[in-house]
């Protein structure tokens, strides 16, 4: 997957606050393999559906389209597969995004 | 808090994100507000309760008490009915943003939101919001004399009793009343009674701290709130309230005037049993009538049922 970039990164506003939030999603992709291999769809849920509201904000679009798949396969309780194969795609986008470099 | 003085606009942020807390802080930086967040809803409905800000941004799917409970629950409650709100919402269904409508908020911004689009709506929000309280102090000023009137008072109170019992800083509560009014009336007439008001709602106000509330309460009848402020610090400032009052002269047709007024002062930490905004007045009231009774012109407070009387006793 290619490397993912903030659109914000050269917004002197944004840049320390895109620096924090992009150091934080390999944690958070960790924490959704957690969710799904417990069967904790509700936490799972919980947390693709911050993700969506975030991830467009930082300048991620990509971040916001994927969780919101995942969200949306688990309210319609899609099958097991269809959750899997969704976490597993935010999983690697959250992986392929690159923590801006400092000033 | 005097009419003229103005506060910085505050923004208070209810997400469960953090991220979200953060991307707010930087987007509306340009707009120059103070910002603050909580994290859940009951965080926030207390925050809102004690700070009242000058708009909400909320999120719908809070943990435990969610986002709807919270707006409805703000709307209910008289220090926060009128702050605007503004709905964050993660969901693009017309179902939930015309519920958030329906129980009160101005407007809702979708997740992840376009910062422009997030400003201009916070603005839209807040100009509506300015003209709302520029109408709503006229209704809360005494038209004779400039002070604010009762309702302010009463409605002041009970937010400032809040704030007390939240962060267990003192209240107190002083209420004046002019001496011998009636006769004034009588022998100068109403016209000379009013400059009288008028000259005392300013002894009071130049003797006031500026963090005092200095209100008309009624007739003859001043309050004024004293926040942040124990028994001891307070003897010191009603005090000097009554002999600022006591140190004016009146010009009347062929005379020189000194008008005076008993003080009684109740603080909270005075106040037995439940701190109610009529249990405050009342303790006020019952030191005003204890200076009545003890001869007029001086000040008496409410001390654990007792009516004492100062400086005398300290």
């Amino acid at each position: 997957m290619d490397p993912i970039r903030s659109i914000y990164e050269d917004d002197p506003d944004m840049l320390e606050i895109v620096r924090e939030f992009a150091a934080e999603l390999p944690g958070r992709a960790e924490s959704l393999e957690n969710h799904l291999r417990d069967g904790d769809l509700e936490e799972l849920q919980r947390l693709a559906h911050q993700l969506k509201g975030a991830g467009g904000g930082y300048g991620f679009t990509a971040v916001t389209e994927v969780a919101a798949s995942l969200e949306q396969a688990l309210k319609e309780g899609a099958d097991e597969s269809v959750v899997k194969d969704s976490a597993a795609a935010l999983c690697e986008t959250l992986r392929a995004v690159v923590v801006p470099a400092e000033d | 808090m005097n009419p003229e003085v103005p506060n910085p606009t505050r923004v208070l942020v209810i997400d469960d994100t953090v991220s979200i807390h953060k991307l707010i802080v930087a987007r509306l930086r340009p707009e120059g507000l103070e910002v603050t967040a909580e994290l859940d809803g009951q965080s926030g409905l207390e925050r809102a309760i004690t700070d009242v800000p000058d708009l909400i941004l909320l999120d719908i799917g809070l943990p435990r008490v969610d986002g709807f409970e919270v707006c409805r629950q703000l709307k209910e409650h008289a220090a926060t009915r009128n702050i605007p709100i503004i709905f964050l919402t993660g969901d693009t269904d017309t179902e939930s943003k015309v519920r958030g409508l329906d129980l009160g908020a101005v407007d809702y911004v979708t997740k992840p939101f376009d910062e422009v689009e997030l400003r201009a709506r916070v603005r839209a929000a807040l100009r509506t919001k300015r003209l709302q309280d520029m109408l709503e102090q006229q209704s809360f000023l005494d038209g004779l004399t400039g002070l604010w009137n009762r309702a302010y008072l009463d409605r002041r109170l009970e937010a400032e009793l809040n704030v007390s019992e939240r962060y267990g800083r003192p209240l107190t509560v002083v209420m004046a009343d002019v001496d011998n009014f009636k006769r004034i009336n009588d022998t100068h007439g109403h016209l000379f009674g009013d400059i009288v008001l008028q000259g005392i709602a300013e002894s009071l106000s130049a003797s006031a701290r500026r963090s005092d509330i200095v209100a008309r309460y009624g007739g003859e009848e001043f309050g004024v709130l004293l926040t942040g402020t124990n028994l001891k610090s307070a003897i010191y400032v009603s005090e000097r309230l009554r002999a600022s009052t006591e140190s004016r002269l009146y010009e009347a047709r062929n005379e020189v005037v000194r008008v005076t007024a008993s003080f009684g002062v109740a603080c909270t930490e005075d106040v037995e049993g439940e701190l109610s905004p009529e249990a405050m007045l009342q303790a006020a009231d019952l030191a005003l009538y204890a200076s009545k009774e003890a001869g007029r012109n001086c000040v008496h407070l409410f001390r654990r049922g007792e009516l004492v009387r100062i400086p005398g006793a300290f």
